[in-house]
């Protein structure tokens, strides 16, 4: 009887398959990955990016403290604008290492912890004038961090000499030291703590995990970097320019709104970001994301994926840089051109989030799944 | 001729069988069900799926399933775990399986987000369950009311739970045999090297020609398994695939508990002399005294007249649901219209990423929506590559900006999509106000047809 099942099952399937198999769904058939070296792009990472990127914005959070203590000691004009300096090198070097926040910095929450923006004001004057405080609440994420320390460096008076009677001769000049000196102190110590993992345990904890799910570095790295980007996209762009509140524009909701030093970061952000994907840094161009998209040649749109992620990011820092600090002044007097740098980015984020994972088959959500 | 296809038709529905494989199928269902309810709720998947969204993709039909609160959801979870129990040993059997069956699927209802497969293998499974009298060998039941126990039922009990597992592989087969699983080896091309870091095998994954080789075996494995399963002669090797097979596809592949349920299920497909063997086992695993060797009892259904009926169209509508896609027009794995419930199985590797719009008609001025603020990352990546999750979503965003004040609000939704490697590019027609586009079981016309050349 079994024999009765088989045989028109076969031709059957013989008709079905000769059915099927002859629509071609014009899925361009690549060569398939042949073996990229994780291990070798995760090492490089670490090794030349990540570390020397936290050695170098630990240092800087340091000289940042020390500033800050040696301002409180005997505020003037010098040694405020040395201050200025100090924190604008910290917020630019925050840039290359907003994006590993996992591990160690996952451990910290340092990227909300050290840049939720826009600052609250209300909070932090309400802060300084009671003069207690717990800094390690959620709550307290939008007054603490470089937003922080933006606002009471650089916007708690009209110029320098407006700023510096606040920590002289203000009624609260005392409490304003002691506050400044808390927010550096709690991302000096947040700080440390990451760069010691990262120069102990961490990055071999860190290169082992060589797959490509959940948990897996490359996993982590790949969602982070999109979480990164998407700061970029909404928060350095989108919510000041309006895109996401029916066009009303909040310009003063920028990063670094006080110092005007907006788009400097971003592009220095966007850049970090484009040096991850490829792999680059002082030590040359070595394994990145870029290797690991051409080894498993990846497409788009007819050509391969890795020149069109390249593509954009040129095109959206070519776009930025058309802008020019102050960002605020320029969402209200140049909407179009801060526009197209947001279409730019939002383009970018579509290649980034779903073109590479996909292309590479990296699990960046949790869940099981059985493939659709 | 038609005396052949009566003996057939008796052999196969109405033969005495001996009642243990129904048992071991019992207690073997039973007691995986158990580890996966319990694993769901160890991961953290109750409050990630059920409780904490904000919205739930309903199925089409289903809205009126709504989630309960986080303790009437824990307590359903709780009944599930004890009715998988109450399985596994026999005892208030019908009642158990019934209760696992609907609690289950309930479950399963509330959103497409997590849809799999096997969580629609298990409801069916489950479903089959009802029907047959598994607590009648080997159970507490039998213990607690030994004049209810039987040895032999007709054949059918036995062969719905083979014929419903051969479909299964069969369709999962026959879904394979496209240019792209073969010709393509799409998407084990991009799966396999993404396990390359797995020891020994690894450095295998990432040759092109073990993406082939893979593929064409798994497609003629789907196809032919069950019928292999079925000859005595094939069974024993057929089963060493079926475990070597899904022990593969569990070490490459986040498919949960899927490969374990398989090679427990298909224990089925064994002979009595097996069962009684396992039985055995157990037996003295548990320090029960051996069989007193009953009186060889049949079982006789009560409504021997509805369950056929029941089961008729159960499998009518199982043989016709894979083929419903041929209604729609365009690419199956594009579109998905017809694409769930017909075990398509790791076919796809396809990802997007969605910007929705709300536009106020009056002022003509326009949002673009955080998804975040609505939705979990799992339901927003899931949504973005399907179609009939956007419209749900965007019917969503329509009524949220209602009350917000704005009226009849106009939604877009610029979705970038990428399946099999194709790169990403646009899925829905961004002229289209998706607040006015109704759900049906129709073809969506503003899904924008998959090109080979895009752009």
């Amino acid at each position: 009887m079994y024999t009765k099942f088989v045989r028109p099952a076969i031709i059957a399937l013989v008709a079905v398959a000769a059915f099927q198999a002859c629509k071609k769904s014009g899925t361009t058939p690549s060569s398939g990955s042949t073996g990229f070296d994780r291990k070798g792009m995760l090492t490089n990472l670490s090794t030349n990016i990540i570390i020397p990127g936290y050695v170098s914005f630990q240092a800087s959070a340091v000289s940042l403290d020390s500033s800050i203590a040696a301002f409180n000691a005997s505020p003037d004009l010098t040694k405020l604008g040395s201050l200025q300096a100090t924190f604008k090198t910290a917020y630019q070097k925050w840039q290359a290492v907003s994006t590993f926040d996992f591990g160690p910095a996952a451990t910290e929450n340092l990227r909300i912890s050290l840049n939720t923006f826009p600052a609250d004001v209300t909070q932090i004057n309400s802060n300084v004038a009671s003069g207690s405080y717990n800094l390690s609440s959620l709550s307290a994420l939008p007054a603490e961090g470089l937003p922080a320390i933006d606002y009471l460096l650089f916007g708690t008076g009209a110029d320098n000499n407006a700023i510096l009677t606040q920590y002289i001769t203000d009624s609260e000049a005392a409490n304003r030291k002691a506050y400044l000196a808390a927010v550096s102190a709690f991302i000096k110590t947040k700080t440390t703590n990451v760069l010691n993992a990262w120069k102990t345990t961490y990055p071999a904890t860190f290169i082992a995990a060589a797959g490509t799910d959940v948990g897996s570095s490359v996993g982590m790295l790949t969602n982070e970097l999109n979480q990164d980007f998407e700061v970029i996209k909404n928060y350095e762009i989108g919510v000041p320019l309006g895109i996401q509140s029916m066009g009303t524009a909040f310009p003063t909701k920028v990063q670094a709104y006080y110092s005007k030093i907006s788009l400097q970061l971003t592009l220095l952000h966007l850049q970090a970001i484009q040096n991850i994907y490829q792999g680059k840094s002082a030590q040359g161009d070595g394994l990145g994301f870029d290797d690991y998209l051409t080894e498993a040649n990846a497409q788009y749109n007819g050509g391969s994926l890795n020149s069109a992620i390249l593509v954009q990011f040129a095109t959206a820092t070519t776009k930025l840089q058309a802008l020019s600090d102050p960002l605020a002044l320029q969402i209200t007097s140049n909407a179009a051109g801060v526009n197209a740098a947001y279409t730019a980015l939002q383009m970018q984020t579509v290649l980034l989030k779903t073109d590479m994972p996909s292309a590479l088959g990296i699990l960046i959500t949790y869940g099981d799944t059985d493939g659709d | 001729m038609f005396n052949i296809i009566k003996q057939d038709f008796n052999s196969f529905f109405k033969t005495d069988k001996h009642i243990a494989p129904l048992a071991v199928l019992r207690m073997a269902f039973g007691g995986i069900m158990f580890i996966c309810v319990i694993r769901f709720l160890l991961k953290g998947w109750v409050k990630a799926f059920y409780i904490a969204p904000k919205f739930h993709f309903t199925f089409y039909g289903f809205d009126w399933v709504k989630p309960m609160d986080a303790a009437g959801m824990y307590m359903l979870f709780a009944v599930l775990i004890a009715a998988s129990i109450l399985i596994t040993i026999g005892l208030f059997y019908r009642t158990a399986a019934i209760t696992f069956f609907l609690g289950f699927t309930y479950v399963e209802l509330l959103d497409k987000t997590t849809y799999l497969n096997h969580y629609y293998l298990i409801s069916i499974m489950a479903f089959l369950m009802i029907w047959v009298p598994a607590n009648r060998y080997f159970s507490v039941d039998i213990l607690l009311r030994p004049r209810l126990a039987v040895t032999h039922v007709p054949a059918w009990v036995i062969n719905i739970f083979k014929l419903q597992l051969l479909l299964v592989y069969f369709f999962a087969g026959v879904s394979k045999l496209t240019y792209d699983w073969l010709i393509a080896a799409m998407p084990l091309k991009i799966w396999l090297p993404a396990s390359s870091h797995l020891p020994i095998i690894g450095g295998l994954l990432t040759q092109l020609w073990v993406a082939y080789v893979f593929s064409w075996f798994g497609a003629l494995f789907d196809l032919v398994i069950g019928f292999l399963l079925l000859i005595p002669k094939t069974r024993k090797p057929a089963y060493v695939l079926v475990v070597i097979f899904h022990v593969l596809t569990s070490w490459f592949f986040k498919i949960g508990m899927f490969p374990y349920i398989m090679i427990l299920v298909t224990v089925i497909f064994f002979s009595e002399k097996t069962h009684l063997r396992i039985i055995g086992f157990v037996r003295r695993l548990l320090f029960i005294s051996p069989d007193y060797q009953p009186q060889k009892t049949i079982y006789r259904s009560a409504a021997s007249h509805l369950v056929f009926w029941i089961l008729l169209v159960h499998f009518s509508l199982q043989l016709l649901l894979p083929f419903r896609y041929l209604l729609y027009p365009g690419k199956l794995y594009w579109t998905e219209e017809g694409y769930r419930f017909s075990w398509r199985v790791m076919l796809m590797e396809k990802g997007g990423t969605a910007f929705f719009y709300v536009k106020d008609p009056e002022t003509g001025k326009r949002t673009e929506i955080i998804n975040a603020q609505y939705l979990t990352d799992f339901q927003e990546s899931q949504m973005a590559t399907q179609p009939d999750m956007i419209l749900q979503y965007a019917h969503f965003l329509a009524q949220q900006y209602e009350k917000k004040g704005i009226r009849n609000p106009i939604v877009i939704a610029e979705s970038y999509v990428t399946l099999n490697g194709s790169g990403s590019r646009l899925y829905i027609d961004t002229t289209v106000n998706l607040a006015n586009e109704q759900e049906s079981f129709g073809h969506k016309k503003w899904i924008i047809p998959f090109n080979e050349k895009q752009k």
